[in-house]
């Protein structure tokens, strides 16, 4: 059972730092901006019925400035604000602490301020507690850059009870990599690339050359990164049944192993635009399970690489991700039930005024 | 937050404006030759503020006794707005003994302890002594407010980054205003700093910045008020950039050349004429305004002339080294 008056919010502190303002054309989010995206997210969970919110802690200032927030006027219609009882390590697994914690402490909604890497933490940890994914990263294919006023408020009614979580909240698919060599399985929220870069490095990929093969939960043409390539070819929505898998080559012309049969212009990062030589691509369906090509190289998820492998690889499209807050779904709900247009305060009752309600 | 009063703006504005007129005549009056800023009766460099009144008519109707201002070398237009006694200021800027600092300090160094006025020659000065005022009343508990006031030009100084810095680390209720007249001396902004709006700069702070365009004095006051309001209530610093307009020379004498044309067009942005358009001042009414501001800087100029000069024993007064 929720704590329906509860919500808890991990705001990653390291989002839309790395590389890609260098490489690229990224922006810097600075921590101020995510304190203030914060307050703005509290006034909406406040006044949607949310009594406390679960904060996740940070070594940016991010979530004290939020207590010293709540103590000043501007705070007075703020849940009360409580830090996640956790030691900080200044890493991603202060994400994942948070997100068990706030589990533990049965919140009704977690709110996500970060990328793709944020989301896909707290997705592993989440369970059915729904998420509210609000974009503060550099390409983000998964969160989507929110008002975090409005964001509050649809989190504070899906918390509180108010809506309907099949309709407003549906499973994401996810990406499952398993490499037996390293016995344990990752999951992607988004993309699975296969790469033939030696290192890990700085994480965040910006040169496309290097990628092999690439996995799709998601491929909107309209998005930005890895999965608006498969988004040129095949688009697919975040909630068809199906993935992508694609083959990539770096090779021109016919003296390479694998032509390329398309070529595809396809925005991979901010101000980043790449012409892709695609080889080969295919559907993947739910519960697929598919082994790579490549033997060896670097294994990048959610656009960042995160470890190298030397054996077999295989990737799963799953259908039973968290669930994921269409805000845009929510708000739609709520206005058409009626949540937030109320009679004057001493006017008349609303059921006696409303034109729908002509007989009983 | 105080409440907007149209015609109290005006005459604060003119009463600004004619006393720099006044003091501009005076200053020219006696200076011979014309290039020896030491001779005549006002001594010293003169930096008037003609152009500028919606900055502190805006800013200042805010601010109660015992709230403090720092000023930069322009200097007056704050001070009368903050409620400097006018005839301590004109004694201090002819050198008078009963002047604001007995003669010593000229028109750039006015200091008014009762009314937490001070200001400095030194660009970019007065933003460390408003956190100091600010540190002070927030230990004090009280709701006091400080306001920094420079030009654009000193907002490329370390002094102000620091203060931003310290403002926002300690939570200090200060107000920073920038005016931004356009020119630092002679330095077009395009020149001297990469952002084109100084309240950019208050985000690297975590604090608000807002640009109020225009030289609009309501816009200031709206913008001001709600600044101060923030900072009374202990939400912190702010910032305020405030696109003004200088309408005469850096200092008395500058001859300009290097605003080439914009000279011609300076008298159509004066923004006392367009505020008594805009709120429909009649011309008896805008004589009468001028007139009542003319007779109290009249006597004035007639304190300060009839007040002693300074002897040499007095030199040796007030001083520590």
């Amino acid at each position: 059972m929720k704590d329906s008056r509860a919500v808890g919010v991990v705001a990653n502190p390291a989002s839309a730092r790395d590389i890609r303002r260098l490489v690229a054309h990224g922006s810097t989010v600075t921590a101020h901006q995510k304190l203030n995206q914060l307050r703005r997210l509290l006034v909406g969970l406040g006044r949607t019925g949310v009594e406390r919110v679960v904060v996740m802690g940070d070594r940016s200032g991010i979530a004290t400035g939020l207590l010293e927030g709540a103590d000043r006027p501007s705070g007075a219609a703020w849940p009360r604000v409580e830090i996640v009882d956790e030691d900080l390590t200044g890493t991603a697994a202060d994400t994942v602490n948070a997100t068990r914690f706030m589990v533990a402490e049965r919140v009704g909604a977690i709110v996500v301020l970060g990328g793709d890497g944020t989301n896909r933490l707290v997705a592993d940890e989440c369970g059915d507690t729904p998420i509210v994914a609000i974009s503060t990263g550099t390409n983000n294919a998964f969160p989507k850059p929110l008002e975090p006023t409005v964001a509050g408020m649809a989190a504070g009614l899906v918390a509180t009870g108010g809506l309907d979580l099949d309709r407003v909240a549906k499973p994401a698919k996810m990406l499952e990599v398993s490499c037996p060599a390293r016995q344990r399985t990752e999951r992607a929220l988004v993309d699975v690339a296969i790469l033939n870069a030696e290192r890990v490095g700085s994480g965040a990929i910006w040169e496309p050359g290097t990628v092999e093969e690439l996995y799709l939960c998601f491929a909107p043409p309209d998005g930005i990164g890895l999965s608006a390539i498969g988004g040129h070819l095949q688009p697919v929505d975040r909630h068809e049944p199906i993935g992508l898998a694609i083959r990539l080559t770096t090779a021109e012309g016919a003296s390479a192993s694998d032509p390329p049969t398309q070529r595809v212009t396809a925005p991979i990062g901010p101000g980043l635009i790449a012409e892709i030589n695609v080889v080969s691509w295919s559907k993947l369906a739910v519960d697929q399970t598919i082994t790579a090509t490549t033997t060896s190289g670097t294994v990048a998820i959610d656009g960042e690489r995160m470890f190298r492998f030397d054996s077999e690889l295989t990737v799963t499209l799953r259908a039973d991700g968290p669930r994921v807050v269409d805000v845009a779904e929510a708000m739609d709900l709520a206005a058409r039930t009626g949540l937030l247009a109320h009679a004057p305060a001493n006017g008349p009752d609303p059921a006696q005024s409303s034109p729908e309600q002509t007989t009983n | 937050m105080t409440e907007l009063n149209q015609l109290d703006l005006y005459k604060e504005m003119v009463r600004i404006r004619q006393f720099e007129a006044r003091v501009l005549n005076e200053y020219h009056a006696d200076k011979t030759p014309a290039w020896d800023i030491g001779a005549g009766l006002i001594p010293g460099e003169m930096h008037l503020s003609a152009g500028q009144e919606p900055a502190a008519a805006g800013v200042c109707a805010h601010l109660k006794k015992g709230d403090a201002i720092t000023a930069p070398h322009r200097p007056h237009h704050f001070a009368l707005a903050h409620g400097v006694d006018m005839n301590a200021m004109m004694a201090e800027i002819y050198g008078r003994t009963t002047g604001l600092c007995k003669g010593k300090g000229g028109h750039m160094h006015l200091f008014d302890p009762e009314n937490h006025f001070s200001c400095s020659g030194i660009i970019g000065q007065g933003y460390p002594v408003a956190c100091g005022h600010a540190m002070a009343f927030k230990r004090k508990g009280t709701d006091h407010v400080a306001v920094a006031v420079a030009g654009e030009g000193a907002a490329n100084q370390g002094a102000f980054h620091e203060s931003l810095n310290l403002a926002a680390l300690w939570n200090l209720p200060v107000v920073f205003v920038i005016e931004d007249n356009d020119w630092a001396i002679s330095v077009p902004r395009s020149a001297s700093t990469a952002n084109t709006s100084n309240a950019d700069r208050a985000a690297g702070y975590g604090m608000p910045g807002v640009r109020v365009e225009n030289n609009d004095v309501e816009a200031v006051f709206e913008a001001a008020g709600a600044a101060i309001e923030r900072a009374r209530a202990g939400e912190g610093p702010s910032l305020l950039e405030i696109h003004t307009v200088r309408l005469w020379g850096h200092f008395e004498g500058d001859a300009q050349a290097y605003r080439g044309a914009e000279l011609e067009t300076l008298d159509e942005r004066d923004p006392i004429p367009a505020y008594a358009a805009t709120i429909g001042l009649s011309d008896d009414q805008i004589a009468s305004i001028k007139a009542e501001a003319d007779a109290e800087v009249d006597a004035a100029v007639q304190f300060a002339l009839d007040s002693p000069v300074p002897t040499a024993d007095d030199a040796l007064l007030h001083v520590f080294a």
